[in-house]
This record gives C-alpha cells, sequence and structure tokens, in this order.
C-alpha cells in the first residue's frame, strides 16, 4: 500500500525540486521560543561519491519528543538517522545532542542507542548478554546493570527468552530485544531505522502500538524514520516529511495530513492517495469554482481568500475520503463512473472514471450505500467545500495556506 | 498411454544393453592391452644409462645380436626407479633377463631373489681379464654374481692454474691457504657426506661396515671425524657444501681441488683447465681410499635359464666390447685390455681423465654389498655431522651414531605362536559395534527410515566404493601391517610388539626416554610444531584478512592474489626454495642477515633455527589458506552487527574482541582442526627442508614413520603402527579440538 504511494509520488516531486527556492525556509517552520531541542540539526549536507543525498537538512526535536521522518525510499531519511548516530560523518552542518556539538564525535561519544531495521542482535550472545553489552562497555556497575536489565525485560516482557541466543527467538520477540538494548542504556536520544519493516502486518500495528506506549512511559526523545505512513501518522509527535534530500513539510500529524504544503506532501500521505485534476478557477454568481478533468466544485473563499482569481490554472487535489455520494441535496461536484467497488466491510471504495480521458477516481462509499452501486453505474459525488485542496500547478505549493 | 510407456521400458532396457556392451568391450580392450605387455622375444636388457654410455651399449648389444642372429632390446630405466621397478617386474617374469646395475645392491638383489649366480658368463677363466678390485665387488661369498662392466670412485680434480702439481698430502694442500687469491679455497668436497668421508676414515684406519655391522667407531673413526672438523673449522674446506656448490667453485675457480667423481668432468665445460690426480695421502696416517662402485652386469633367475643371455653378459665384458665402451661410452671400464697402449691412437683430455680415474680405482675400497650396509649411512652421517658441528666429543659421538644404528638394525621381536590375543580383540570389538548397531536397529524409527532412504543408496554407491577403495581398505591394510615386523617377503606376526616397542622407546630405561630417536621427544616436537605452526597461521591469516577486508585499502585485489600465491604453489617446490634460501653461504636469508651487519647463521646446525626454519617455511605455506577462510567469514558478519556496537560505545579494538573475533569462531574453528591435522602431518616441509637436521630432532611423527619404513632397513611393520598411532593422536586431537569449541557456546548460553 505504501509503496504505491511511495512510487507514485516520484513525478511530484521532480516539481517540487523546480520550486525548492521559493519554499518557506524550513527554519521558519520550526516552533521558536521554546526550551533548547534536545537533538538539533542545522544545515546539514551529505553526499556520497557525486550523489548528494542530503541538501541541507534542518532539524529540531524537543526534549521528550517522538519525531518521525517519513518519506519516499532514497529520500535520505536513513542517512540523516545514520548522521545523528555518528554511523556516517556529515560533510556540512552541525549536530547537537543535549546541547553538545557532536557533528565530528564517533557513536560511542555521542550517548545514542539505534534500533535497527535488522536489529542487529549480537548472534553469538543471548538476549542477557546483547542487552548488557553496551552497558558492560561502559563500566557501568554490576548492581546496576541488573537492575535495568530486570527493569527493560520487564516492560517488555523478556524475562523468559534471557538465556536464550537471537537464532532461537521469533521475529517480533528479535524485535523487542533491540528495543531493549536501546532502552537500558538510557540514552539522549532514541534512533529508530524503520523498525517494523521485517514484521508481518498484524505484529507491525501491535508492536507499534507497544512503541508509542513504551514512548509515553518513558519519555524518551525519540527519532523514527520510517517510509510506512501509517506508522508515520500514529507515531508521531511532529512529522518531519523529506523528500529528496530536503525537508517538504513538518508539523503534527493531522496538520500535515489536512493542510499538505505541497502536492508530494498531499499525495505522500493518505491511503489511497490524493486525487489530482488539471483545472481553473472560475466565477458564477459570486462564488468561486474549481472545474477540470469533469469536477465542478464550490470552493472556500474564506480559505482560499486572495488565491482565487477567476482564470486561473490550478491542481485541484481531493481525498477519496473526502469524495462520497451526494446526499441529502448536497451538489454534487461530479458524475463518477464505477468500474469496480472495493468492500472493505466497514466502508467501501468505488474506483471509476469521471471522462474517459481523465485519470482514475475514488470514492469512499459507507458499507450500506456500497450495497447499491454496481460497477458500470453511474454515481453522483460529493466533496465539502473545506475539504478540498488547490496547488499551484507550476510551484506545487498549496494555495490558500 | 500404453505405447509411450512400452516405448520408455525399451529406452531402458536399450540404455541397460548399451551399457553392459561398453563394459564388455572395455573388458576385452584391458585383457588385449595385458595381452600387448607380453614381454617380446630375444634378450631384454636394463640399464640406467644416459648419454655416451647408452650409446656404447646399444653399439655393444647390435654387435651380438648381429653375431648371433638374436634380437637383444635394451630398455634405458631411470635410475631413481631402477630397484623398484627391478622389484616389481622380475618377480613377476615381467623384467629383464639381464640388467646392468652399481655392484653395492647385490645385498637387497640378492634378498629379494632378484639375481642368478653369473655362471658361465663370468667363468674362471675369465678373472685374469679384469680388475681384481671390480672382480672381489661382484663375488659375494665367493660366488660371481655379474659381469663386472665399468667403475665409479671418487678422485682429486685440480685446477691447474692455481696449482702446479698435484699435492702429495692433504696436508700439503692444506697449507696452500692464503695463496691462493681472495675467496679461494684449496679444497672443497662434500664433506659433512659419508661417501665423501669415507676416503679421510680409510686414510686413517677406520671403516664405515666390518661385513657384518657398523663399524664407525673406534680410535680411527674418531681422527678421521675430528681431522673434517678441522679441515671446515680452519677454513680449509668451506661449510655445508652441496654437489652442486662444488661443482659451481671448481668451476669458477674458487677451489683449487675438489673430490668428486667422473660425473663432474661431464659438467665442466671448458672454462677451468683442470687435471684428475688419485685422492692424496694424510700426514701421519695412509692413503684416502674412495669407495669403489663397479657396475655389472647381472642375470635375472629367468635370465640365468638362457644360454643366450648368459653368453651376452660374458660379451659385454669382453674386450672387444670392453673397447667400444671405454672409448665410446668414456667409462673406466674393468676389463683391463682397453688400457693397453695402444698404436694409433692420439690420447685426447678425455682419455687422460678415464685413465686418472681408471688408477684411481685401483686403490678404491669396493663397497660392501650387505644389506646392512644401507643401515649404515644415516647413523654414520649423523655422527660425522655431530663432530663438524663440535657437538661433545667425537668419542660420543661415534657411539651415538653405533647406538643408533644397533636401534635400526635390533633383532626382531620374537614370534607370536598365534595371533590369537589379537583376534580376541578384534573379536570383541565387532562384538561391541554389533550390539551397537542391533540397539540402533532396533530403535523404532530405524526401520522406516531405512525403507524411506532405500532409493538414495544407489546414489551415494559409486562414492562409498571409492572411499572404501582409497580410504577405508588402505587404513584396514596399514593397521593390518602393523602387527607384523620382518622383511616384506617374510613377514612375522608380532602382535602388538611393534607398539610396545614404540611406546617403550624399544626397551631403553624410563631416563633415556626423551633421548634421540625416541616416540615421546618425537611427539614433543610434533606438539610443538603444530602449535607454533597453527597459531602463527591463524594470527597472520587473520591479521591479513582484516586488512584485506578494509574497504580503503587499495589495489586490494593485487594483493589478494599474491597473498594467495604461497598457496597456489606446489609445496615442495616451496619447500625446496625456501630450504636453498636458508643455505649457510649462498642462501638469501643470510644475505640479508649479513647485508643487515648480522653474523651469518648456520640454519640446520642446531634444533632452534632448523626447526625456525621450518615453522617459517610452513607457515609461508598454511597463512593463505587461514586468511581465506577468514575472509569469507568475514562477509558473513552482518555490517550493522557491527555498527550496532559502535553505537553501543565499542572502540574498534573492542568490537573486535567482543564482536567479530566470536562470530569467526564458528568458521574458524573447523579450519583451525583442518590446519592442525594438515601441519601434525606436514611431511613435505620438514623432510625437504631441514630434512630432520640436526641429528633428526626436527623430525616430526610422520617423517620419523618414514624414516622407519624407508630409511632404517625397511621396517614397514614398525613405521605402520607409527601411523597407527598417528592416526590415533588425530582423531583424538579433532575431538577435542571440537569440544572446546562446543563448551564455550553452550557455556555462554
Amino acid at each position: 500500500m505504501s509503496q504505491a504511494l511511495q512510487e507514485a509520488s516520484g513525478t511530484d516531486s521532480a516539481s517540487i525540486k523546480a520550486a525548492a527556492p521559493s519554499t518557506p525556509s524550513p527554519a521558519s517552520l520550526q516552533s521558536s521560543g521554546r526550551a533548547a531541542p534536545r537533538c538539533s540539526v542545522r544545515g546539514v549536507t551529505k553526499s556520497f561519491g557525486d550523489t548528494s543525498i542530503l541538501k541541507g537538512v534542518d532539524l529540531a526535536i524537543p526534549d521528550g519528543s517522538f519525531a518521525v521522518l517519513v518519506g519516499p525510499s532514497g529520500c535520505g531519511k536513513s542517512t540523516l538517522l545514520r548522521l545523528v548516530a555518528g554511523l556516517e560523518e556529515a560533510d556540512a552542518g552541525t549536530i547537537t545532542l543535549a546541547g553538545k556539538d557532536v557533528t565530528r564525535l564517533p557513536p560511542r561519544d555521542r550517548d545514542v542507542a539505534m534500533v535497527f531495521q535488522s536489529y542487529a542482535l549480537y548472534p553469538h550472545l543471548t538476549v542477557r548478554g546483547n542487552l548488557e553489552f553496551g552497558l558492560e562497555l561502559r563500566k557501568t556497575p554490576r548492581a546496576e546493570i541488573d537492575k535495568r536489565v530486570a527493569e527493560a525485560a520487564s516492560m517488555l516482557g523478556l524475562e523468559p527468552l534471557l538465556g536464550r541466543l537471537p537464532k532461537q527467538l521469533s521475529g517480533g520477540q528479535r524485535q523487542r530485544v533491540a528495543m531493549g538494548r536501546a532502552i537500558v542504556r538510557r540514552p539522549t536520544i532514541f534512533l529508530f531505522d524503520e523498525p517494523l519493516s521485517n514484521l508481518d502486518a498484524a505484529l507491525r500495528a501491535e508492536v507499534r502500538v507497544e512503541i508509542r506506549r513504551l514512548h509515553d512511559r518513558l519519555k524518551a526523545t525519540t527519532l523514527y524514520v520510517t517510509h510506512d505512513q501509517v506508522e508515520a501518522m500514529t507515531l508521531a509527535d511532529t512529522l518531519w516529511v523529506l523528500n529528496n534530500g530536503l525537508v517538504e513539510q513538518k508539523g503534527p500529524p493531522l496538520e500535515v495530513y489536512e493542510r499538505p504544503r505541497t502536492t508530494f506532501v498531499a499525495t505522500f500521505l493518505g491511503s489511497p492517495r490524493m486525487t489530482m485534476l488539471d483545472g481553473v478557477i472560475v466565477r458564477e454568481k459570486g462564488c468561486f469554482y474549481a472545474e477540470g478533468g469533469g469536477v465542478r466544485a464550490l470552493l472556500d473563499d474564506d480559505r482560499f481568500g486572495d488565491s482565487l482569481v477567476e482564470g486561473r490554472n490550478v491542481r485541484i487535489g481531493i481525498r477519496p475520503h473526502d469524495l462520497g455520494l451526494a446526499k441529502n441535496g448536497a451538489p454534487s461536484v461530479a458524475e463518477l463512473k464505477v468500474e469496480i467497488v472495493e468492500a472493505l466491510g466497514s466502508e467501501a471504495f468505488a474506483h471509476g472514471w469521471l471522462r474517459a480521458s481523465g485519470p482514475s477516481v475514488v470514492a469512499r462509499l459507507d458499507a450500506d450505500e456500497a450495497r447499491s452501486v454496481r460497477p458500470g453505474s453511474a454515481i453522483r459525488v460529493a466533496v465539502a467545500p473545506s475539504r478540498m485542496h488547490l496547488f499551484d500547478p507550476k510551484t506545487g505549493l498549496a494555495l490558500g495556506l | 498411454m500404453g505405447e509411450v510407456n512400452r516405448a520408455v521400458a525399451l529406452g531402458r532396457k536399450l540404455t541397460k544393453l548399451a551399457f553392459a556392451l561398453t563394459l564388455l568391450a572395455l573388458v576385452t580392450l584391458l585383457g588385449a592391452l595385458s595381452g600387448c605387455r607380453e614381454p617380446p622375444r630375444g634378450i631384454v636388457v636394463w640399464h640406467p644409462y644416459r648419454g655416451a654410455e647408452q650409446k656404447a651399449l646399444e653399439s655393444v648389444a647390435q654387435t651380438f645380436s648381429s653375431a648371433r642372429g638374436v634380437t637383444v632390446t635394451l630398455l634405458a630405466v631411470p635410475y631413481d626407479a631402477y630397484a623398484a621397478k627391478l622389484e616389481a617386474a622380475i618377480p613377476r617374469d615381467n623384467g629383464p633377463d639381464v640388467f646392468v646395475s652399481p655392484h653395492e645392491r647385490l645385498g637387497s638383489y640378492l634378498a629379494n631373489h632378484l639375481v642368478a649366480p653369473a655362471g658361465d658368463a663370468f667363468p674362471d677363466v675369465d678373472v685374469a681379464r679384469y680388475v681384481p678390485t671390480a672382480v672381489d665387488a661382484v663375488t659375494e661369498r665367493g660366488i660371481r654374481y655379474a659381469v663386472p662392466l665399468a667403475s665409479k670412485c671418487a678422485a682429486l680434480y685440480i685446477n691447474t692454474k692455481l696449482l702446479d702439481e698435484a699435492p702429495a698430502t692433504l696436508d700439503a694442500l692444506a697449507r696452500k691457504k692464503g695463496t691462493l687469491g681472495a675467496g679461494v679455497f684449496p679444497l672443497v668436497y662434500e664433506a659433512q657426506t659419508v661417501y665423501f668421508h669415507v676416503p679421510l676414515l680409510h686414510a686413517f684406519g677406520g671403516r664405515i661396515f666390518d661385513g657384518t655391522s657398523y663399524a664407525m667407531v673406534g680410535p680411527e673413526a674418531e681422527r678421521a671425524a675430528e681431522k673434517a672438523r678441522d679441515l671446515m673449522a680452519t677454513g680449509i674446506v668451506p661449510p655445508e657444501p652441496s654437489g652442486d656448490l662444488v661443482k659451481q667453485l671448481f668451476a669458477s675457480g674458487k677451489a683449487a681441488a675438489v673430490i668428486s667423481g667422473p660425473w663432474l668432468a661431464g659438467d665442466l665445460e671448458g672454462g677451468v683447465s683442470y687435471r684428475v690426480v688419485p685422492l692424496p695421502s694424510v700426514e701421519g696416517a695412509g692413503k684416502m681410499r674412495p669407495f669403489l662402485t663397479v657396475d655389472g652386469a647381472f642375470l635375472t633367475p629367468q635370465g640365468s635359464t638362457s644360454a643366450l643371455a648368459r653368453e651376452l653378459a660374458r660379451f659385454l665384458g669382453a674386450p672387444e666390447s670392453a673397447d667400444v665402451r671405454r672409448f665410446v661410452g668414456k667409462q673406466d671400464v674393468a676389463t683391463k685390455s682397453a688400457w693397453d697402449k695402444r698404436e694409433g691412437h692420439a690420447p685426447t683430455a678425455d682419455d687422460a681423465v678415464l685413465e686418472a680415474f681408471h688408477n684411481a680405482a685401483s686403490d678404491a675400497v669396493p663397497m660392501p654389498t650387505s644389506l646392512a650396509m644401507r643401515a649404515t649411512w644415516v647413523p654414520a652421517e649423523q655422527a660425522l655431522r655431530k663432530v663438524v658441528r663440535g657437538e661433545g666429543s667425537a668419542r660420543a659421538a661415534m657411539e651415538e651414531g653405533l647406538a643408533r644404528y644397533l636401534d635400526v638394525m635390533r633383532p626382531l621381536p620374537a614370534k607370536r605362536p598365534s595371533p590369537a590375543p589379537l583376534v580376541s580383540l578384534l573379536g570383541l570389538t565387532l562384538l561391541a559395534a554389533a550390539f551397537y548397531a542391533v540397539k540402533r536397529a532396533r530403535h523404532p524409527g530405524f526401520a522406516r527410515e531405512l525403507r524411506a532412504s532405500k532409493p538414495a543408496y544407489k546414489y551415494v554407491l559409486h562414492s562409498a566404493l571409492t572411499l572404501m577403495v582409497l580410504v577405508v581398505l588402505p587404513l584396514v591394510a596399514g593397521a593390518g601391517t602393523s602387527f607384523f615386523a620382518g622383511t616384506r617377503d617374510a613377514p612375522q606376526f608380532v602382535g602388538l610388539t611393534n607398539y610396545i616397542e614404540i611406546l617403550t622407546v624399544r626397551g631403553r630405561p624410563l631416563g633415556q626416554w626423551l633421548s634421540h630417536g625416541s616416540f615421546y621427544l618425537t611427539l614433543l616436537v610434533t606438539v610443538l610444531w603444530t602449535v607454533v605452526n597453527v597459531v602463527a597461521h591463524v594470527s597472520l591469516g587473520l591479521a591479513l584478512g582484516l586488512l584485506l577486508a578494509k574497504p580503503y585499502l587499495r589495489l586490494r585485489a593485487l594483493y589478494r592474489v599474491l597473498l594467495i600465491l604461497p598457496w597456489a604453489v606446489p609445496s615442495y617446490v616451496t619447500a625446496l626454495a625456501w630450504k636453498g634460501m636458508f643455505h649457510r653461504q649462498f642462501g638469501a636469508v643470510n644475505a640479508i642477515l649479513v647485508a643487515l651487519g648480522a653474523e651469518p647463521i648456520s640454519w640446520f646446525a642446531k634444533f632452534s633455527t632448523a626447526f625456525a626454519a621450518n615453522v617459517a617455511t610452513n607457515v609461508w605455506l598454511g597463512f593463505p589458506f587461514m586468511m581465506v577462510v577468514v575472509m569469507g567469514a568475514l562477509t558473513s558478519i552482518p555490517k550493522d552487527v557491527l555498527e550496532a556496537a559502535e553505537v553501543d560505545g565499542a572502540t574498534r579494538s573492542q568490537a573486535f574482541r567482543l564482536v567479530t573475533l566470536p562470530l569467526l569462531k564458528p568458521t574458524l574453528l573447523p579450519a583451525v582442526v583442518l590446519g592442525s591435522v594438515w601441519t601434525f602431518n606436514m611431511f613435505n616441509v620438514v623432510f625437504l627442508v631441514s630434512g630432520g637436521e640436526p641429528d633428526g630432532s626436527t623430525d616430526i611423527l610422520v617423517s620419523e614413520a618414514y624414516r622407519w619404513a624407508f630409511a632404517r632397513n625397511a621396517q614397514f611393520g614398525y613405521a605402520a603402527a607409527y601411523a597407527v598411532i598417528i592416526f590415533g593422536l588425530l582423531a583424538l586431537m579433532s575431538r577435542a579440538l571440537g569440544q572446546v569449541g562446543k563448551d564455550k557456546s553452550e557455556a555462554k548460553s
């Protein structure tokens, strides 16, 4: 699901890159005036050979906050994480952890703990050995080690597994050991590198909740990298959307979801992804409409304000979840020729065309409504004016922000 | 469907038929081939000659063949394989009728029933035809066994530019030191080789063999050895000269005189003007008399029944053929008439050399032919070298030599009346195995598994058979041999006596259990050898493997190839190259030492240095394997595990010690077991580099076993017992090493 999203976002990101200079400086996006952030990254660049991976990234994570870095593969999010961990060295810029400049320090002097995608457990050590490893290296007193291991083990339910070797554990158990190994360290910051991607879907959902629960309990500052938007949305205090080595947007996940700043963010977040149609703004009886691709939708004057100019070319963005059957006399915006209906039980998605030449469009139906919609039929669909998204077709930036 | 099935069945039948036909054809072909091996009619002669000697012999044979109208087939057999081929062919009636061989092997030929008395090939009337020493040489207990053809002995080559006249005595020659020019030795000979020491021994009235036993003991032998030591200590003779060195030094004018045989003349191609004279005398002692070797024409038991073969043998020694052999073959022929003054023959330089050797031969002592003589060389050489190295008194060294000889030639252990005790032991073992098998078979899963795996057996059958033939049978045969003693022809069942003798050091008192030739001393050396080597292999392999894994290292692929190269070269080639590099005078190692201002080292004169030389060679040979293993194992260590350690706070060395090394262990351990087994049995290096020098002290168990089998009176049973003990030790060692790995991983879990 998220895979499809990533691939689809490729085309949009190209337009963003061209528009990059006119984007508001990411620095201004940071919340200012609060206490110094636990982790801050300023102007970091990194290239491997001729390939520029990070092109000047700024990041600030307040103490105790859960920050999620999300973006398609190749966007540089893992590289950024490895830079913070010290496994790679930044070409330029500074990285500060708990007020200390660590840009040129090796990992052991940074006091970070990391959970790897493959868990990277020491195969020759038992679960207990894995948990103790970092503490022993730091010459932590024995009593303290035992205490912390016991604590972490009970927190994660690892007590019965302490004597086992990693190869005797299931994937979920290994994942928990990897987290335990980070927890016992009590580091300045926890780093997670796509820790759930090797788990099956059911387990992933379970562990996701567990991670959030742990965070709420430990109040540990966390930087979490994922390409899975569900993880990103559910876990983050602050979401950082990364694309092509730059931060595209940051903010609380719901805000980012509801007010995507660019077409890239708009299409990357949300599943099924946002429908994008080319259109123009028209004015009729004192009201502005967005018209194009078979859609004619009323716009909210208050929201878009001055950017509504008659005859302006726009990209119209509608999330499938906001597109529903026109009922109770609400004005329809389009007529959808239904091709298939995906019934998910609690809801359904109708896939179809507005115009023969247009893109495939998805609308959300209630479970009851889905029963009456047959493939081949045409349905009238509607969207609330407040749920409309408009983007400049040239810069890809959202209108009315 | 039925059609298809029938067709398939037919196809299978045809395949089977074709297979059977092929097999039949092969068998027939083999039969035909063995038919080809039928000896051709006429007389077959084997000889080890090459070049001019071969040509002369062929010409003589041709003369006989056309005169008598009989086919004479000459077969040149390389000298290295000569005895083995004779021993293999003659008892199967595949051998020659007549063969040419040095006389000193007569004892061995007699023991193996390979020769018959010469009979009318050498009638009494012919005795006057030949040089008396040559006749002596081919006579054993009053019976003449061969027609003497040509003699070989050592003589003195003198460089006529450096010496005006032949020195009358050895001491006169020695006094020339310092007057001959820089870096020129008055005399060069292989002073540490018994064959070339024998003239000195004879000069002092000693001998190496008295007809029945070792005789290089007593004051005469001691004085001769001391004389050799003094010659080297005073720089008159260079230390550690080899045959090649003798040739080089003489050809380059760095030796005023050398002691060598007629073969040297063929290797000197102009450049140096020389003359050959008989060996000089020693002041205060007698004349230096070399050993004489006489090539004789022997009759095989088969050949002696043929009048024509006997006639041919006689003809080979006859005056007319002797002339051909002298003038064409350049041989020092034993027939007197060939040396008569000739009219109209202009003497050449070759003739002069030949004549000089002929004169030298008249003083030479025929080499004893007894089988026991062969067992004297090694103890004598070790005794001689001990004196030359200046270790202890000459008397002690000589007595040790005798002890070594007696050790080798000790009487056969008492014959066991019956192998009953052993058979019962074997029976008990089989019984235990049977009990175990029954226990296994009664396990409920066993029958089921057997049925299930039935189709698999035909797939493993051929490898099982191969293993049976190539591994199991030789092992069983070897183990069986270890219960016997005596010669190959007359083995004698002695039960476990061989083992008991090995483990009790042939009945020596407990105080001597770590003296020379003891199993325990050799075991100690072997263990030391194995431990030192494996530790060096692993640490060097580990270091290089880790280095080659560094991504920032440029030309990695090139280094990798270069470092694996030692592994690709056959080990004996490497071993010989290293032996050359450790040469006292001309080796690269000493050259470097000297260039660095250090004293050159006689590498093979002391245990420590000889052992070090062996270790250096074997480390060179062995580290690439460990390196490759480490390189392979390193790729299987996930990168992120090392990164996790880094994030956890490990320094580079901690990450290596706590993560990399434990993760390498499962791969490295089997490699260490293998490496230990290979090193424990590394025959090539020990045999070729130090050759057990000094005094066999660097020999390891497997080279010791080899010596018992092939150098010490062919005690195959004793050697087999050694081999079985080695096998047992290695089996135990592998088990123990495997256990070490298991214990640790279990203790951690």
